[in-house]
């Protein structure tokens, strides 16, 4: 899995997840995520499109990072995973009623 | 800040699904959207009795015992209905499966109407559903009977099924039971809610007590988790493996199967080094598990995610499995791995034991394996999204001006 992090306008800060985000390599996205709340970020957009693979374990540490960023009055929003079998699980739990997801993260970012 | 009443077996009682609900409840207590939790459980023995109520301290939501349904009774839907009535929480969420009522066919399923009734009375409703009727082996589950009492009790099963989906959420714990009732029913408020482990518990030890290497299991027996082909298969390593064993029963009877594991001790009374330890009380499940070199999870039928598997998980152990369709996806899906045994064979089941017990190292990868399964996913972190899915029921139920007050507020 690689994690790749940038800053944006009004503090929002894009993670762009890629390959297998499942319980062996979640502890890696918490860790960094517990970093970047710890540095006041609150706004986050979370791009999936390039994930192969998201488990229960993963997807928990989304929404972990949605009740926390939302605690401090941001919010969390998913750009959907593009590949089937990371895409399922957030089907399944129905956290797509959940998250507010964007299908073009420029547009979105632009918007802010 | 939630109201949330949650109808559940807990301990002291014996109820299947207690051990759930006691974490659960736990959970959901610590958790800062919740404010009051009531738990509508059901009526103890005389002479045992629920802890006192507890006010709101430290952070944790104030905890009210309300037994109000007795196990096996007619009339446990009508009464939770009541008792909800009484305190008019903001959700109802009812922990379920098919046999939570009763061991009979028509209290059993009576009791099922608990959430319809609720949700008719005004009470958003949420049901956790560890099982449904079409993966459900009705002998196993003490429901056996002639082919035509079986069609008639699947029918049955179908229609309360049904009645079930009338509350505003039902949650599952395997993905193939969202996609079942889906398809099937064409529900489209069925969820997802992985088991997650009970505690996130510190890397444990690795290193075994001094003594026999244990074979352990642990439930409630007598129905789709039977130990006879254990100790068959438990007799042949006997003969097979130099090192001392034990075999440790850890639990009891179902409460839909009495009498089973006394009729099992005397079945196999003549074979050596089988300790039955009867009710484990909480406080003494973490020596269990830290003492067992293996953990057997000798099911017969799906039922469901398993709650040992996540407390063997977290407690780092090796664990051996029943090569059963759905289980065996959630299993891998969940990031478990383990020892696969055919589910009528002691042979395979010996066989899947021995590779564990005579390969430390393997064994050990095992449990680590299964102990980073098990973090990746709480049961605190299960309980989140239990309240974002509820948060978002309420929203929906309020009036357009309410949701605005409300975001008001939380500003």
């Amino acid at each position: 899995m690689n994690i790749e992090l940038q800053e944006h306008i009004v503090r929002t800060w894009v993670i762009r997840l890629s390959g297998r985000l499942d319980a062996f390599s979640v502890g890696r996205l918490r860790e960094q995520q517990e970093s970047l709340l710890e540095a006041g970020g609150k706004r986050f957009l979370v791009d999936l499109r390039g994930l192969e693979f998201l488990d229960s374990a993963g997807l928990a540490a989304l929404v972990s990072l949605l009740k926390r960023a939302r605690q401090l009055g941001g919010d969390v929003v998913l750009v959907a995973p593009t590949h089937e079998e990371a895409r399922r699980i957030l089907t399944l739990t129905r956290f797509d009623q959940v998250f507010r997801q964007v299908e073009n993260p420029e547009s979105y970012l632009n918007s802010l | 800040m939630m109201r949330i009443a949650f109808v559940t077996t807990y301990p002291p009682g014996k109820g299947t699904l207690n051990e759930y609900g006691f974490h659960f409840a736990n959970h959901l207590r610590q958790k800062d959207e919740v404010s009051e939790l009531y738990l509508l459980v059901d009526e103890l023995p005389r002479g045992t009795t629920y802890p006192a109520d507890e006010p709101a301290e430290d952070g944790r939501a104030a905890l009210f015992y309300r037994p109000c349904w007795r196990f096996g009774s007619w009339r446990n839907a009508w009464r939770i209905q009541q008792a909800v009535a009484n305190i008019k929480p903001d959700i109802v969420l009812f922990n379920l499966q098919f046999a939570t009522f009763s061991e009979r066919r028509v209290a059993a399923a009576l009791g099922l109407l608990a959430p319809w009734l609720s949700r008719q009375n005004g009470t958003l409703s949420a049901v956790l559903l560890h099982n449904i009727m079409e993966k459900v082996d009705l002998h196993q589950a003490g429901f056996g009977g002639s082919a035509l009492l079986e069609s008639v009790t699947r029918l049955a099963g179908n229609f309360f099924t049904r009645m079930l989906l009338r509350a505003d959420m039902v949650a599952v714990t395997i993905p193939r039971y969202v996609e079942i009732l889906s398809e099937k029913y064409k529900a489209d408020h069925v969820v997802l809610a992985p088991h997650g482990a009970f505690e996130t518990i510190p890397q444990p030890s690795f290193n075994l007590p001094p003594g026999p290497l244990q074979i352990m299991t642990f439930g409630k027996f007598g129905t789709y988790k039977r130990v006879e082909l254990l100790i068959q298969a438990y007799e042949r390593l006997l003969q097979r493996v130099s090192h001392p064993l034990e075999l440790v029963i850890a639990g009891s009877d179902s409460p839909n199967a009495r009498g089973y594991l006394a009729r099992v001790q005397a079945q196999y009374a003549h074979v050596e080094g089988i300790r039955y330890t009867g009710y484990v009380p909480e406080e003494d499940v973490p020596t269990l598990f830290q003492a067992a070199a293996v953990v057997v999870l000798p099911y017969t039928s799906t039922t469901g995610s398993s709650g040992v598997l996540h407390q063997a998980g977290s407690y780092g152990k090796a664990v051996v499995l029943p090569h059963l369709g759905d289980f065996t996806d959630l299993v891998l899906e969940e990031g478990y791995t383990g020892q696969f045994y055919m589910p009528d064979d002691p042979l395979s089941l010996a066989d899947a034991i021995e590779k564990l017990l005579l390969d430390p190292g393997f064994r050990e990868d095992c449990g680590r394996r299964n102990y980073l399964a098990a973090v990746g996913l709480p049961m605190s972190d299960v309980v989140d999204w239990y309240l974002l899915h509820f948060e978002r029921l309420l929203n929906r139920s309020l009036a357009p001006d309410e949701v605005y007050q409300q975001a008001m507020v939380f500003k």
